[in-house]
């Protein structure tokens, strides 16, 4: 009789996990197990038969400079968007944080980007910054403060530049709206007690305002590497990896070598050294937020 | 007094706030304006006179392109219909999974949010071949259904991730006194817990819906049919066609990215709670 | 340990099963309805052989049919005319068709050159491809080398094999002796140029790269950046820039390619083209060009801010749909040569159209494509880009009805350079027949890198097209 009820009982703890668990076991396994395996293969996109080459696609990866280099440029692209994204989203946040009126109206204004499908921010921004008959470039020379219209995405120098700013564009919004309310979390009792020991305002946000933060935005900083070191949508839609691979993220070096070149067996190599590399960065993450949690929960 | 003298030193700081924020949402708002001015232009003056930032004449041929021609209210109610599902099938897998594993397996707990990151990191890319191989094989290609349980695939662990800081900030008395009063584990969770995880949900139910609602590659790959085609890939093709014409991709962009923008002006308040009280809860 | 090991095999368990049930049921749902129709349409290919010859052409045949011999099934028809007209056309076509058969739907689908390229690639890997499509030159050797596409041969002798230009049959026929594409329009890559400014500037239309040169930088001056000399187009998400340089190499009847098939981008000629296109680049092309694809850089030429661009016949109805007031001033000639001599190779694209060999309804197939040919449905599709798609048959080209089109005379110049251009050359780096190799050197965007390289890092010309040659001949080898 106990025993049935406790069957009964662990069986309902079942009904709860396993719908998640089949999701994930059924619809990752064989995708990732797949991809692990066609890494170690000659496959090509679009023939039948291959066969087993062991590590020759991670040896051709990783002799090939314009991998590192993808890799590089990936590396910038996620920490300078990040810490642009963080910046911005931060001090808005601060900013919102402190007026009194319109912050509703501000606020509405400021997620608009995170509103725009990449498609749309990739069509929206082109057409902007066209270098012929783009709005931007135009003004600039009109209002006398470039001599020529400068090439926003066609140019070695600022095509990179271009493409950070527009990924800081869409994502601060989203850092912007979790730390204003973590922010809100905040309880001001301690700030007005803080206020009264004589505390600055640096002092103040570095005792009290970060730590009771911090940890929404490491969360913030983990979602959000995974997500624009991942990132491919924004970057194939703009430049597609140019011009003269100044954007090539290594996503991007994925997709040609596997589409492109068709060489699936390469390119399946190379999202998996992607994925071991966000394994050891993000492991990295999770250390130092478990000790934040052990620190603000002792 | 305490409180004229918050105001008196908050003067400078807030001003320069006022300015900062100003600033911002005119950079942030400019291309939507520049969207929706550029689509009502009429032929030729968006070439021809880049730096007008006025219509001459308002004309809505475009718009009547997309609509007509274009068929784009089919695109936008397959994307409506594909996000929303998902979102709904995400959402009730992820917030039941999530209970379940903190309440009834917190060892495991930690072993399987473990695993769900990862599943998370996995590059889009790395997948795409992969999923269109099996779909092929079950018949599932060219099907929403397919692409729905695709998307599952990519929401669903970040959804249950979240959602588990959530879990956490339910106290376990409240629950143990409903289980006192008889209740069963699923009428404890459907009772107790979901109202007081409903703002956590909510906000992820958006999260979710908002990629899925973006998302480009997948759908590009499984969906052959026109009819069938999420707004993101009719878009895109639009940049395939023999003519380029900034109007009618204008237009186009207009009719995709308003209603996103409404409805993200409607649920501000909703999105604002979300992540925070989870994360600092947990 | 012992727990998390039993938790992981259990759910590994789970999943095996479950996956196996739920592939062998949505495996039975999906394949029965699919076998049956197979195993009726095998036993009509033996008969379907030889209908198509009468399906559809004359009236009696098809009263005089037995059921057996009726075309039944569904089949989808990819096809990348995104533009309007030529969709409606084919649209048309296939609705009327489906009204003389009333068992056979088609299902058209559209899409970009660059999307129905990721598409039939991941669909090959995942079975998932159209019953017939059309197909980028280039990449019909591709589809024949993975064994995805069918001969058509039956067919083309049921058109009637001597009705068709025999360049674009050879072009597509493979080493193996069969013919893999049907032609259903060729066009060709000629100078455009604008009337208008020649006069202004009182030049004369160029016949040498020198003089073309001087033209282009002339304008390039004199309108200060309200139109460029010419555009010259590197995005690296299309195959502009290879078209260029095998537009120049070509006008010295040379090739990208060798005759054992291995590239050729430091013979004189070329690097001689490389550097060419660069400093015209440098001199007369907007900065932004180096990102610009096929529709960019068309774009700029339908505006009228380019004077001088290498395209087909396609540019007419451009500019009609964006400046109509220039229709007046445009009009093309020749590709320029090195020495004058007028008598270059030229690139030149018969657009395939293929079938695939998954369909389980290629006598559907068949028989439309050919329904497709008879003058009442070619001719205005033709027509929907008037002097931009010329006719495959021969007999269209002389056919009043054809020739009774009022671009069509209004562009007589166009028309005769276009036609002559067709019958001298071919798809870029298929001087010696279709081969893999020129699909890559065309698609692979080795080229378009290759010159973004030389612009934007300053690379001396010899050493990036060595490098670049390099790059090609590892990806062909790559290909075997």
């Amino acid at each position: 009789m106990r025993g049935n009820k406790k069957m009964i009982a662990s069986m309902t703890s079942w009904f709860f996990v396993l719908p998640a668990i089949l999701v994930v076991v059924l619809l990752m396994l064989y995708p990732v197990t797949s991809s692990i395996f066609y890494s170690f293969t000659n496959k090509n996109l679009i023939k039948a038969d291959f066969r087993m080459i062991g590590l020759d696609n991670y040896k051709a990866i990783l002799s090939d400079k314009s991998f590192w280099t993808a890799f590089v440029t990936n590396l910038k692209w996620t920490a300078i968007s990040l810490a642009g994204q963080l910046f911005v989203g931060f001090t808005a946040a601060l900013a919102l944080n402190r007026i009194k009126r319109g912050s509703g109206i501000y606020r509405t204004l400021l997620i608009i980007p995170w509103a725009f499908p990449s498609i749309v921010l990739a069509f929206s921004w082109k057409w902007i910054l066209n270098g012929v008959s783009g709005f931007l470039p135009n003004i600039l020379v009109k209002l006398g403060i470039c001599e020529t219209a400068p090439q926003f995405l066609s140019s070695a120098e600022l095509a990179f530049p271009t493409l950070v700013f527009l990924n800081i564009w869409f994502g601060a919004p989203l850092m912007m709206v979790n730390i204003l309310s973590a922010l809100q979390t905040v309880p001001q009792d301690q700030y007005e007690s803080a206020q009264l020991d004589g505390a600055s305002g640096i002092q103040s946000f570095c005792h009290i305002t970060f730590p009771h933060i911090r940890m929404v935005v490491g969360l913030l900083v983990v979602l959000r590497t995974i997500w624009v070191f991942n990132s491919f949508d924004i970057i194939y839609l703009i430049t597609g990896g140019g011009p003269g691979n100044k954007t090539m993220t290594v996503p991007i070096y994925a997709y040609d070598t596997g589409w492109g070149m068709r060489m699936l067996g390469k390119s399946s190599a190379v999202t998996v050294l992607l994925l071991l590399f966000l394994l050891l960065v993000c492991s990295l993450y999770f250390r130092l937020l478990n000790r934040w949690e052990k620190e603000s929960t002792s | 007094m305490k409180k004229g003298k918050l105001l008196r030193r908050a003067r400078p700081g807030t001003i320069i706030s006022y300015v900062y924020l100003t600033v911002l949402s005119l950079v942030a708002v400019f291309p939507l304006l520049w969207i929706l001015l550029s689509s009502v232009k009429p032929k030729g003056e968006l070439t021809q006179n880049p730096t007008a930032i006025l219509p001459s004449s308002v004309t809505w041929e475009n718009f009547k392109t997309v609509f007509q021609q274009l068929n784009f209210g089919t695109n936008v109610r397959n994307s409506v219909i594909i996000a929303g599902s998902t979102t709904l099938i995400a959402i009730i897998i992820a917030s039941l999974g999530a209970y379940g594993v903190v309440r009834f397996f917190p060892r495991f707990g930690k072993f399987m949010t473990r695993i769900l990151i990862t599943t998370y990191m996995f590059p889009p890319i790395l997948l795409a071949v992969p999923y269109a191989i099996i779909m092929g094989r079950i018949g599932l290609m060219n099907n929403r259904a397919g692409l729905v349980i695709v998307y599952l695939s990519i929401t669903v662990p970040y959804a249950l991730w979240l959602l588990v800081g959530f879990v956490h900030t339910v106290p376990l008395e409240i629950e143990e006194a409903a289980r006192v009063d008889g209740a069963n584990k699923i009428q404890v969770f459907y009772k107790v817990v979901l109202p007081i995880m409903a703002p956590g949900i909510v906000a992820v139910a958006i999260y979710t819906f908002i990629n899925v609602w973006n998302e480009f590659l997948y759908s590009l790959i499984m969906m052959n049919s026109t009819e069938k085609m999420t707004i993101a890939v009719a878009l895109k093709s639009l940049t395939g066609q023999e003519v380029l014409d900034w109007g009618v991709m204008m237009a186009a962009s207009t009719v995709v990215v308003l209603p996103s923008v409404i409805f993200f002006m409607l649920i501000q308040k909703k999105i604002a709670g979300g992540l925070a009280q989870g994360a600092v809860k947990s | 340990m012992k727990r998390k090991l039993s938790l992981l095999l259990m759910t590994a368990l789970l999943a095996t099963t479950l996956a196996a049930c739920t592939s062998s049921s949505g495996g039975d749902a999906s394949t029965t309805p699919a076998e049956t129709s197979n195993a009726a349409s095998e036993e009509k290919t033996q008969e379907a052989d030889e209908a198509p010859a009468d399906t559809g052409t004359t009236q009696e045949a098809e009263v005089a049919e037995t059921e057996a011999d009726e075309l039944e099934g569904e089949i989808t028809f990819w096809h990348s005319f995104t533009q309007g007209p030529r969709m409606e056309n084919i649209q048309a076509a296939a609705e009327a068709f489906m009204t003389d058969h009333p068992k056979v739907k088609i299902n058209i689908e559209t899409y970009s050159w660059g999307d129905f390229y990721t598409k039939w690639t991941t669909g090959l890997a995942s079975g998932n491809v159209p019953d017939m499509s059309t197909a980028r030159a280039g990449e019909v050797v591709e589809m024949i080398n993975a064994d995805a596409i069918l001969p058509l041969d039956d067919l083309i002798d049921s058109i009637g094999r001597a009705r068709f230009y025999e360049s674009p049959i050879q072009e597509m026929t493979y080493s193996d002796g069969n013919c893999y594409a049907v032609p259903i329009y060729s066009h060709a890559f000629v100078m455009w140029y604008r009337k208008d400014l020649l006069e202004k500037y009182n030049l004369e239309v160029p016949k040498t790269w020198d003089e073309f040169n001087e033209a282009a930088t002339a304008i390039t001056q004199g309108e200060n950046g309200e139109v460029y000399g010419c555009s010259v187009p590197m995005g690296t998400n299309d195959l502009y820039a290879t078209c260029f340089l095998d537009t120049y190499v070509g006008s010295n009847r040379e090739s990208l390619i060798t005759q054992d098939r291995k590239p050729n981008l430091t013979s004189p000629t070329a690097l001689e083209g490389i550097q060419y296109w660069v400093d015209m680049y440098k001199n007369n092309s907007p900065a932004d060009s180096i990102n610009f694809n096929t529709l960019d850089q068309a774009t700029l030429y339908y505006q009228g801010k380019n004077a001088f661009d290498f395209n087909s016949g396609f540019h007419i109805s451009g500019v009609e749909a964006n400046t109509p007031e220039l229709l007046d001033y445009i009009d093309c000639a020749p590709v320029p040569t090195i020495n004058g001599d007028g008598n270059p190779d030229y690139i030149v694209n018969n657009m395939p159209m293929v079938v695939w060999k998954n369909s389980a309804h290629p006598e559907i197939c068949k028989a439309f494509i050919e329904y497709f040919y008879e003058p009442d449905n070619y001719i205005p599709f033709l027509h929907s880009v008037p002097v931009g798609m010329m006719p495959a048959l021969k007999e269209i080209t002389n056919d009043p009805a054809f020739l009774n089109n009022d671009t069509i005379k209004k562009y007589q110049n166009a028309m005769e350079t276009i036609s002559d251009a067709l019958s001298h050359g071919t798809y870029i780096a298929m001087e010696y027949g279709p081969c893999v190799e020129a699909g890559i050197l065309a698609n692979q965007r080795v080229i378009e890198n290759m010159f973004q390289d030389i612009v934007l890092n300053g690379t001396p010309v010899e050493e990036a097209a060595q490098a670049a040659e390099e790059q090609l001949l590892e990806l062909f080898s790559a290909a075997e």
